[in-house]
């Protein structure tokens, strides 16, 4: 449906589809987000023998979320007195709004897709690098020492892990001779690429951890020395925003692991009587399992030591790996 | 001309651009500056995938938006980031600059008005990103590569000045 959209002829009409569509996308991408805390919650608190949310909602704190939320809109919304105002107020639309945009180019299953973008992957990275720029402009207005030292953290770990990340993903692009993610999902008929790209893989998973400053690379936000990093000045509404684009980068993150490496919407053989938007979901939500479980079972990194793995260990060990996959790759071509 | 949504979408990156460009040099802050060039970026990016070179806008958003912004903003922020630049010019150069503004638009419109571009036919935008790579390796090697090794000598020298700085604090202390 979404694929004749996309070829069909530009229009009011066609506008408003897509207008409503992404409307669509936007209510999901908050519902997935109200119901992902809760599960990291409950997740959380049964790894550390805790009941998690238990009162909100009935049992299992189904209301939890969107009572958390309603109170952050009830807030007061406060803006310091010696803050950069205009910036202030700006800074968590840029962090909120690459944080969306990326979703555009993922594709759930074959056919439900927003844009299919010849270097989809490479607009993916190109656009998260900006909830950077939204992040340090932030923690900059804020006039605060302990914003600003959360910022410059922030800048520096994204910086030093998209290259890694890039790296990791230079294999798989290798193998398929592509940049569009529905070719990338397309080649992984004979095998996934975590079995073809295992290191790549392990790359890929860490740096995009460190990417999404979650557990143990949470240093931007580290609650025990910066009280809460780039955004201690920011309250109510605005402090949600910053938060709503780290649950979409979880989300959009999740689902680029998926497609790279799990196969997206591709079945396990055998099986290939269940839908692939079930499978989509499937291996999506082990990912989301996996990246709540590193942040229950690691402590957090030092500073020092955070940039010393990024550019010490990850990096040459992901340009070992595209080695590795041109090796690979020309002794396939000989048999 | 027409208005097409692809006027429209022109029109409203272009305004974006120039309008970023105005403020950057008119805003006294410099992070506001900073924050102005990125939305100059970005549009740019936006034309370039209105002229369906969709490789050069990633790149143009992962590279200048993304980290050359940074850098910028690290630089500015471990410096003096409360400067702020006054503007101080007199009334002659105003009225210098405002004639240079004027003889310029004109040698432009004048260069731009009969300018007849033959539009010939070719398919750069099917799968330019292949394209691009292709070119790049087999056509213009040797400019690839002299460009690497500029790279990494930038990359050395850049560690040796840090180097330097370290032995000149261990020589201090």
């Amino acid at each position: 449906m979404v694929e004749e959209l996309l070829y069909s002829e530009a229009g009011l009409l066609n506008f408003g589809i897509f207008f409503l569509l992404a409307t669509v996308l936007l209510l999901v991408v908050l519902g997935f987000v109200t119901y992902a805390i809760l599960a990291e919650r409950k997740v959380m608190g049964f790894m550390q023998l805790r009941h998690g949310p238990n009162q909100v909602g009935g049992r299992w704190g189904l209301l939890q979320t969107v009572a958390d939320v309603l109170k952050l809109l009830l807030k007061e919304d406060t803006i310091p007195k010696l803050a950069d105002r205009p910036l202030f107020i700006l800074a968590p639309v840029i962090a909120f709004a690459p944080a969306f945009m990326v979703l555009a180019t993922i594709p759930f299953t074959d056919k439900l897709q927003f844009a299919d973008i010849g270097v989809g992957l490479l607009y993916y990275i190109a656009i998260s690098g900006l909830t950077t720029v939204g992040i340090v402009t932030g923690a900059w207005a804020s006039n605060n020492k302990y914003a600003l030292l959360g910022g410059m953290r922030a800048a520096a770990q994204m910086i030093s892990y998209e290259i890694p990340l890039v790296m990791s993903v230079l294999g798989i692009i290798l193998l398929t001779g592509s940049l569009n993610l529905n070719e990338i999902v397309e080649a992984q008929k004979n095998g996934w690429f975590i079995i073809w790209q295992p290191i790549a893989f392990t790359v890929f998973l860490i740096a995009s951890t460190a990417e999404l400053n979650r557990v143990p690379f949470d240093l931007p936000e580290a609650e025990s020395e910066l009280v809460a990093g780039f955004h201690v000045e920011y309250s109510g509404f605005r402090w949600a925003f910053f938060m709503l684009a780290e649950y979409v980068y979880f989300f959009a993150m999740a689902s680029l692991t998926t497609v790279l490496f799990l196969g997206g919407w591709l079945p396990l053989p055998f099986l290939d009587f269940i839908p692939g938007a079930v499978w989509f979901a499937l291996k999506f939500t082990a990912v989301i399992f996996i990246l709540v479980w590193f942040r229950v079972t690691f402590p957090r990194l030092r500073a020092d030591q955070l940039m010393e793995f990024g550019w010490k260990v990850l990096l040459p060990v992901a340009l070992a790996n595209i080695f590795l996959t041109a090796l690979l790759k020309e002794w396939l071509n000989i048999f | 001309m027409t208005l097409s949504g692809e006027f429209l979408a022109f029109m409203s990156l272009a305004l974006v651009a120039v309008i970023g460009g105005v403020l950057l040099l008119n805003l006294t802050k410099v992070v506001h500056m900073v924050v102005a060039l990125v939305f100059t970026f970005v549009s740019i990016a936006g034309i370039y995938v209105l002229l369906s070179a969709e490789f050069l806008a990633a790149v143009q958003i992962l590279i200048y938006s993304g980290a050359i912004t940074i850098i910028m903003l690290f630089g500015i922020m471990l410096t003096r980031h409360n400067d702020t630049s006054e503007p101080k010019t007199g009334r002659w150069r105003k009225l210098l600059l405002f004639l240079g503004v004027l003889g310029f638009a004109f040698a432009v419109y004048i260069g731009i008005y009969n300018l007849d571009l033959p539009a010939a036919p070719n398919d750069l935008h099917v799968n330019n990103t292949e394209q691009i790579g292709i070119e790049l390796y087999s056509k213009f090697i040797i400019p690839f590569e002299v460009t690497s090794v500029l790279l990494l000598v930038a990359l050395i020298g850049s560690i040796v000045l840090a180097k330097k700085d370290d032995e000149k604090e261990a020589e201090k202390e």
